[in-house]
């Protein structure tokens, strides 16, 4: 394989940009950050032209993520300082509000996976082959289906399990 | 043959098995009627998943486009412009701090001096002068980086030799004449305009910015213009930088950007805003009606870029920035005086 010409990296960037806005959202749990990730880390490819722009732009991301969420979490500590007081309720249709818990419940449920199962998973999710997804995590490739078997069946687990829970919290 | 074990059975249903692979699942499966009921088990299990993650998706928004054409404006600004400035810029900030922290002083107290060629206007703008850290810094910055030699390592390749370039085209001596400043040797230069790195290539003609801008460029009537500057902005197809005098120690930079439809809406994508979001933005103050909420999300996501608002108006295809050290107040009200300079 040959270094990728700006060429092969804009047929990277139709075919992945999405997904790894997709595989970063479901890191930082912020759509605007996640797309200004995924751009920095395009951004960061035309300057190194990796040889496999998609494995690559993947790890990159990854560890963008990693120091964003390190980062979120300092500034959280201050920011709960300062908004101490209650917030405006936005207005919302009854139907944004039950979206918007699914997706919290989603994420409670991605949050109960291992790190590892979790992000077999998202890379999955985001169009990596089981060869990739090996190359990336530094698993076997024989691997990669039993740690997908495993994280489905927790997260659905997970998430089936948050929802009773809630069901029971209500009353 | 053994049952077939979930996660070889997991590999099946996602296509990830070599031929013979699949054969032998084939032919288990064939013959084994609990493997088959496992199988559907586990492809339930996988469209459940593919659901859940689904919801956890971030909301749809339209793929910045990204066809065969517009590869080369992302090469040339992004490849071009961030790598060469992100270092470059370190070496700027650290001459413009100790330039700044040296001429600071001095500076910031003159009173007005009543200099007659001093628009009467422009003087009023002046009065509250408080700290303005941003934009002080900015023209710090750009002090500093004309001091920095040619051969200095602030101006690597492309810069260095676009320079070069750039010198070779000829001056508008007429414009010039007007100026009561001389103009700086040309020499590559990083400007910071709301906190974004501007590359700053050489002076140029009038006639060279109208046919970079497609239009005239904007700059503040009243105010003698030192010098025009070719930039190169992410997101903008061209930039050119007109430097005014408000009087002997107060410069400010026009900063008119030819936005780019490639470059900002389809590649440099700003991110964080929707597209339309950018283009209706006018003031500070138009955008602070923004929830509390909203204001801490964005503050935990991204400290301090996007907390700094910018304020830009729209010509047509220009966007205009002001900068220079002044409080953003009256940099807002210079923005609002801009016009076209005619030859």
């Amino acid at each position: 394989m040959g270094s990728s010409a700006p060429q092969d990296l804009a047929e990277v960037y139709r075919a992945t940009y999405r997904a790894l806005v997709r595989f970063l959202y479901r890191k930082v749990w912020d759509a605007e950050r996640a797309e200004d990730l995924a751009q920095e880390a395009f951004a960061r490819a035309l300057v190194h032209k990796p040889e496999n722009a998609r494995g690559w732009l993947f790890i990159v991301a990854a560890n963008m993520a990693r120091d964003d969420a390190r980062r979120a979490a300092r500034e959280r500590r201050h920011l709960t300082l300062l908004t101490a007081e209650p917030q405006e309720s936005t207005l919302a249709s009854d139907e944004a509000i039950e979206v918007e818990s699914d997706r919290a419940r989603v994420r409670a449920a991605l949050d109960e996976l291992s790190p590892r199962d979790r992000e077999v998973l998202l890379l999955w999710d985001s169009g990596l082959s089981y060869e990739e997804i090996a190359a990336q995590t530094g698993l076997a490739r024989g691997a990669i289906g039993t740690t997908l078997s495993r994280a489905r069946r927790r997260l659905v687990q997970a998430y089936e399990a948050g929802k009773a829970g809630e069901h029971v919290a209500r009353g | 043959m053994s049952h077939v074990d979930d996660g070889t059975l997991h590999a099946y249903l996602d296509g990830e098995l070599s031929p013979a692979e699949v054969q032998g699942v084939d032919a288990h499966l064939a013959q084994c009627p609990a493997c088959r009921g496992r199988l559907d088990e586990e492809r339930a299990l996988i469209t459940r998943a593919g659901e859940l993650l689904a919801v956890a998706a971030p909301p749809d928004r339209e793929l910045p486009p990204f066809r065969a054409g517009d590869v080369k404006p992302l090469t040339r600004l992004w490849w071009k412009a961030r790598l060469p400035l992100a270092w470059a810029a370190t070496v700027v900030v650290a001459l413009g701090i100790g330039t700044y922290l040296g001429k600071g002083v001095e500076r910031v107290p003159q009173a007005p001096t009543a200099s007659d060629t001093q628009p009467v206007k422009l003087k009023a703008l002046q009065a509250p002068i408080s700290s303005d850290t941003v934009q002080r810094e900015s023209r710090a910055e750009r002090r500093g980086a004309a001091r920095t030699p040619p051969a200095a390592p602030a101006a690597p390749g492309p810069a260095a030799r676009r320079a070069t370039e750039m010198a070779a085209i000829p001056r508008d001596t007429a414009l010039r004449a007007a100026t009561p400043a001389p103009a700086p040797a040309p020499q590559p230069a990083f400007v910071m305009v709301d906190g974004a790195l501007v590359e700053k290539a050489s002076p140029i003609s009038l006639d060279s910015a109208r046919r970079l801008l497609g239009a005239d460029p904007l700059a503040v009537p009243g105010a003698p213009i030192r010098t025009m500057y070719r930039a190169r902005e992410i997101g903008y197809s061209a930039v050119v930088i007109v430097e005014q005098a408000l009087d002997s120690s107060t410069v400010i930079e026009v900063v008119n950007g030819r936005r780019s439809p490639l470059g900002l809406d389809a590649v440099a994508v700003t991110g964080a805003a929707a597209p339309g979001e950018r283009a209706d933005s006018v003031s500070v103050a138009e955008r602070a009606p923004l929830s509390r909420a909203r204001i801490a999300d964005s503050l935990a996501a991204a400290p301090g870029a996007k907390a700094a608002a910018r304020a830009l108006r729209r010509f047509d295809n220009l966007e205009i920035r002001i900068s220079g050290p002044l409080p953003s107040d009256s940099l807002g009200k210079l923005l609002q005086l801009v016009g076209p300079v005619k030859p």
